[in-house]
């Protein structure tokens, strides 16, 4: 499954996606990523519980950003009281999201999800990002998806086209489970890929990675335990404040130069 | 009309660990189980073969009625078929202790809103069949804005050291006042990796604290290798430490 077509109408920008059961350290691999990749990079935030932002050190209410999910439901709000039914919230919502909802850092910018509290599903977010992704990514080298936990996500087939998919493991065969899954879903929903990698997170021990060396995909290699990133976690304190020879970070650094994107 | 219990929190907290070994020591007769999450692991930790049984998942019975619908039944008695199924046994597995259903993976574009609202659906038929029903919740919050479960008796929320945790315990009151969830009881579990000084930072969020899931090896050990957690000891430690958060929780223990 090659996405041969995507990398000739849009070699610019290289789609990256981070993905995994719960807890397993998505957002962190994430978060420490922003460091090492080629600028201008997008990160997006799938995930309703919303942590990348805090992890990166941007709190978005303090600097005025909203999520999509706010953005979606001005926009609901402002055709509902007075404004033309003509124009499709849709086409409201873009109005929003370039000014309200992305955020621009040095060297990345970032869009976040958010979180819904009407009842149903998030379709309806998750279409309208599908459909921005498109126009935004052209003016980026990476584009980066951290996930929510789980597989509902992938069955929304948010970017049909991947470069490269990682997915976060934790020792335990449920793991083992979640990948066969992930690539089930994948190939159902038609979502094509170049790369798929396996990363064994903190709690792994050598008995478990052997485990998952056998488990017949590319395996990358493990983020080692860091004390730090507990600590830093623990407190909601930005992971970029970590220093470089912290050993989070060297891993990280290796496991991306091993996947070529450093 | 079964008490409805949640588990819910974010993932990889140990929900479906804590789950099970609710399941093995209160008493409670009837007791339904539902595992919500797509990735389906209760089964295997409670020590069943779904497969093996011949039983389907909801979402497995919802593929298959839809393609038997494209096979000329055009009649949408969905809801229907899917009763019959669960007299007839093929999508609840029975125990002594407990009787199961999952919702499984679904491998089709689109949301889990059919394969939710099917659960919904079957819980108001057979709610009155059973004592109690506890639901294993995927990781994150999606669940709770489909409102599988509108009346909870008690929602335990089961929480990872880190100040993620304690924005999540602000982010599910968000969404289930938002959709209108109503629970009697809210309550806060911690999980095998708190620590005394972590306990003493959550506890602050003002919420009712049960204690926490102690960190047993067996549980690691077993979880890695797919082992179910009905055979462990009665005294190891998350047996012991789940027992003594049920009972401060005011529940009878077999």
């Amino acid at each position: 499954m090659k996405g041969v077509r995507h990398k000739e109408v849009n070699r610019m920008s290289k789609k990256i996606v981070s993905t995994g059961r719960g807890g397993t350290g998505k957002s962190t691999f994430v978060a420490l990523m922003s460091r090492y990749l080629n600028p201008p990079s997008l990160f997006i935030d799938l995930d309703p519980d919303l942590s990348l932002a805090d992890m990166l050190g941007i709190d978005l209410t303090k600097v005025g950003k909203r999520t999509i999910v706010e953005a979606l439901y001005d926009a609901v709000k402002e055709r509902q009281h007075g404004g033309s039914p003509l124009t499709p919230v849709e086409d409201r919502f873009k109005g929003f999201m370039w000014g309200d909802c992305l955020f621009e850092g040095k060297g990345f910018d970032v869009i976040t999800l958010g979180t819904k509290d009407l009842e149903g599903c998030y379709c309806y977010p998750d279409h309208l990002l599908r459909k921005t992704i498109s126009d935004l990514s052209k003016n980026y080298k990476n584009v980066v998806i951290d996930s929510p936990a789980g597989l509902e996500h992938l069955n929304r087939n948010i970017v049909s086209q991947i470069d490269d998919l990682f997915v976060v493991l934790d020792p335990s065969d449920k793991s083992l489970i979640h990948i066969k899954k992930v690539k089930a879903i994948l190939k159902e929903v038609g979502m094509m890929y170049d790369h798929f990698y396996l990363l064994a997170n903190y709690m792994f021990d050598e008995e478990a990675e052997k485990y998952f060396k056998e488990a017949g995909e590319i395996y990358l290699g493990k983020i080692e335990y860091d004390k730090k990133v507990e600590e830093y976690n623990l407190k909601g304190e930005p992971l970029n404040k970590l220093p470089e020879d912290s050993p989070a970070v060297r891993s990280v650094r290796k496991i991306l130069e091993k996947a070529g994107l450093i | 009309m079964g008490k409805i219990n949640v588990i819910t929190g974010r993932g990889g907290t140990g929900k479906s660990t804590f789950t099970t070994l609710f399941t093995r020591y209160v008493h409670a007769k009837p007791l339904l189980l539902i595992d919500l999450d797509p990735d389906e692991s209760l089964a295997k930790m409670l020590g069943v073969d779904m497969e093996k049984e011949g039983k389907w998942s909801i979402s497995d019975a919802l593929s298959r009625i839809i393609a038997k619908g494209k096979n000329g039944k055009g009649k949408d008695d969905t809801p229907d078929l899917l009763r019959r199924m669960m007299e007839g046994g093929e999508i609840i597995y029975r125990d002594k202790k407990f009787d199961l259903i999952t919702l499984g993976t679904k491998f089709s574009p689109g949301c889990y809103c059919l394969p939710d609202e099917m659960i919904k659906e079957t819980l108001r038929n057979i709610n009155k069949n059973y004592e109690m029903i506890l639901v294993d919740s995927p990781a994150g919050l999606e669940h709770l804005n489909r409102k599988v479960t509108p009346d909870i008796e008690d929602l335990f929320v089961i929480l990872d050291p880190s100040d993620k945790s304690a924005k999540h315990i602000e982010r599910i009151k968000y969404v289930t006042k938002g959709v209108n969830i109503t629970c009697k009881n809210f309550y806060l579990v911690g999980n095998y990796r708190f620590t005394d000084e972590i306990e003493e930072y959550l506890l602050r969020t003002g919420e009712k604290y049960l204690g926490r899931v102690a960190y047993d090896p067996l549980v690691r050990e077993r979880n890695l290798k797919g082992e179910s957690l009905f055979k462990l000891p009665e005294d190891s430690p998350s047996s012991m430490s789940v027992k003594k958060i049920l009972r401060e929780a005011g529940y009878v223990l077999i």
